[in-house]
């Protein structure tokens, strides 16, 4: 996975809270294939907020404001992300291009799901949260800075914010580790037990 | 002198590659490895539903598959009951096909085994592995399915993983990061009245403890009832484990484990065998061993179950009615069986032996074997089924046996569909569906709305009860035919 370092980026202000899963990846985009190299998720992520039943763009929906194109930060309502743990909402969260998610709070198992892939979910008090919502509707089409290493947002308005952030997680974002990476950071280890077990257990199935 | 172990802590300490260094602390569904184990995974097996995701994944990372002959994708959910020697191209529905095709085809690049849907030994996973001499006591097997724990009747450590993510994670290593559950030992004992069975000792353990009663815990079901049972009858119970909330369910291996395995295509052979036997000798759990939770249950007191309601735990001996949810314990469950009754369109007071049924299913991971078949044979042997009814197999094998024993014969002259084996209408993944508003007596392990098809009313039941009630055209205790 790509590795999170600090990121400067247009931010957009979606003011709704508890969007799910099943709103941001729709139950019926899951038989969607992924290739290297292409983005097959984007159109899947908030699609039936961000298309009409004609598949055409609502135009008065936040995210299809020209302003924010290219956006690469999301200030989220409260709970984004909650509901089923589908994979699927990390892949669309990644293919719209998003590299950032800054909330009040996000669902447990999908804010797992994000940093396996490179996306930085942040935890700010809602306040904070209303007040960038405030300054990006302001200016649609700021930019905001997310930095890991420092563990700051900084506002369209140049303050910053510091955000606590379980270290382990900061560690793999900053290096691109994904959970595979971790394991085989073991793979010493891991075939060193393989040999000894095998010379125990002789009599376990191999296939071919 | 060591403590005394559970049989979960023996094959889990075996399995142990990195020990964590926080065991007490939470699991973080995963995704983290604080509290959690790094376990190594003797046998991985993966069907078509879901896990093309786990393949794109490991494509656009660049990364292969860690130990192929440590894996076995089997095509089971997706594939049309009726025949099908054409292959993939066959299948009229794109969706489904596609589904198909690409197991065949990310099997081909990742250069995994395979059984697909032509090979002789295709078969539901949870049957075949049993089936094959593949699922072995001891090991640990991972599945990207939740009734993985069906293998654990084998005196297997069987967990469920994720269809994309933690397969992945699992192609790539060959080991899973896991938290060791909390053990709960459910205790059977006594001998089982006539004609009650398997799925009825397992439907009766959920409804006293509720879907989530074993959540947290892995399950080892003990007792003399359970020593007393065939290989196919502890599979049936454990296979329902995840339906008592508990993702892990397994039976001390003993000399019907050996014997039910010895001579099967992957079971140990020569020297080997007897090396394998004697360790698998020490793995159940030692007298003194101390279980986190403890249930008794007296096989004696119980009768043949059906379900009246939209969660397994909803199931009632069939002498019983619908239940009043005014005599629920409290608000939550009273509305939740008020909701239930309403889907199934079901009246309180209303005797369970007088509900009508349109269809009849006899298949499933849970009770499609050839002991299932067989009891189901014998209650239709010389009658006829007043409802359409269909049994699919859980395996190609177990058609085959059945067929060489004439119960295919017994139940189409019956006026049952006799089809190739396949998931079919558990879930209904092939196409294979009931139609809205339509009410089906099921040997399956799930009566969640919609599960057989959009506005489907499942009842579930044992083999016997499901044949019983093709015959009535209601749900019917078997006893009384």
């Amino acid at each position: 996975m790509t590795p999170f370092t600090s990121l400067t980026a247009i931010a957009a202000p979606l003011e709704i809270a508890k969007i799910d899963t099943g709103m941001i990846s729709p139950g019926r985009f899951q038989r969607i294939r992924r290739r290297p190299g292409h983005a097959d998720y984007a159109d899947v992520f908030l699609h039936d907020l961000r298309f009409d039943e004609h598949d055409r763009p609502r135009p008065d929906f936040v995210l299809n404001d020209p302003a924010y194109r290219g956006a690469q930060i999301l200030v989220t309502g409260p709970d984004f992300g909650c509901g089923s743990s589908r994979e699927t909402a990390a892949y669309a969260v990644l293919d719209y291009g998003l590299r950032a998610l800054i909330g009040p709070g996000f669902g447990d198992i999908f804010a797992g799901n994000c940093m396996q892939n490179g996306i930085l979910p942040v935890v700010l008090p809602i306040e904070t949260v209303q007040e960038l919502w405030r300054q990006l509707k302001s200016a649609p089409g700021s930019t905001m800075t997310v930095d890991l290493r420092e563990q700051t947002v900084t506002a369209p308005d140049r303050a910053a914010h510091s955000f606590e952030i379980d270290p382990t997680r900061r560690e793999r974002l900053l290096s691109g580790l994904d959970d595979v990476g971790v394991t085989l950071q073991h793979l010493p280890q891991i075939e060193a037990f393989e040999r000894e077990y095998q010379r125990r257990k002789p009599w376990l199935p191999r296939l071919s | 002198m060591t403590l005394p172990r559970t049989m979960l802590e023996k094959i889990w300490s075996e399995h142990v590659i990195v020990a964590s260094a926080h065991p007490d602390l939470p699991a973080q569904g995963g995704k983290e490895q604080r509290g959690e184990d790094l376990l190594a995974v003797d046998l991985n097996l993966l069907h078509e539903g879901g896990t093309f995701l786990a393949f794109d994944q490991l494509r656009i990372e660049g990364r292969k598959v860690r130990s192929p002959e440590r894996n076995l994708a089997i095509t089971d959910h997706y594939l049309p009951s009726l025949p099908r020697a054409a292959g993939p191209g066959s299948i009229a529905n794109p969706a489904i096909r596609n589904v198909v095709e690409w197991l065949d085809q990310h099997t081909r690049e990742f250069g995994l085994p395979h059984i697909g849907m032509n090979d002789a030994r295709q078969g539901i996973t949870h049957v075949i592995g049993p089936e094959l001499g593949l699922t072995q006591p001891g090991m640990l097997i991972t599945c990207c399915d939740s009734h993985t724990a069906t293998q654990g009747a084998m005196g297997a450590l069987a967990m469920p993983i994720g269809q994309s993510n933690q397969e992945r994670h699992v192609l790539a290593t060959q080991t899973i990061w896991q938290k060791k559950p909390k053990t709960m030992r459910i205790t059977i004992d006594g001998a089982l009245p006539p004609h009650v069975t398997a799925k009825d000792v397992i439907l009766a353990i959920i409804s006293r403890i509720g879907i989530g009663g074993a959540i947290g815990h892995a399950i080892e079901y003990a007792g003399s009832t359970i020593r007393a049972m065939s290989i196919e009858a502890r599979l049936t119970i454990c296979n329902m484990s995840i339906e008592a909330g508990g993702r892990i369910g397994m039976v001390a291996p003993d000399e019907t484990t050996f014997e039910y395995l010895q001579g099967r295509p992957y079971a140990p052979r020569g020297a080997d065998w007897d090396l394998a036997v004697r360790h698998w000798r020490t793995l159940a759990s030692d007298a003194e061993a101390v279980f986190d939770r403890e249930l008794s249950i007296d096989a004696s007191t119980l009768a043949p179950m059906v379900s009246w309601g939209t969660s397994p735990e909803d199931s009632s001996p069939i002498t019983q009615c619908v239940p009043d949810p005014s005599s629920a314990a409290d608000l939550e469950r009273r509305r939740r069986i008020e909701r239930a009754l309403e889907y199934m369109a079901l009246t309180p007071g209303t005797p369970l032996s007088s509900i009508a049924v349109d269809r009849v299913f006899i298949g499933s991971c849970t009770n499609a074997r050839i002991e299932d078949l067989r009891a189901a044979a014998a209650v239709v042997r010389g009658r006829r089924s007043v409802v359409p009814a269909m049994v699919v197999p859980g395996s190609t094998g177990v058609k085959g046996q059945a067929e060489a024993e004439g119960l295919h014969r017994v139940f189409e002259q019956a006026g049952f569909e006799w089809r190739e084996s396949s998931c079919s209408m558990c879930g209904g993944s092939n196409g294979d569906m009931l139609e809205r508003g339509q009410r089906s007596a099921s040997t399956t392990n799930r009566n969640f709305e919609g599960r057989q098809g959009p506005g489907a009313r499942t009842h579930i039941m044992s083999p016997a009860m499901a044949a019983a009630a093709a015959i009535t055209g209601r749900l019917t205790d078997v006893r009384t035919l």
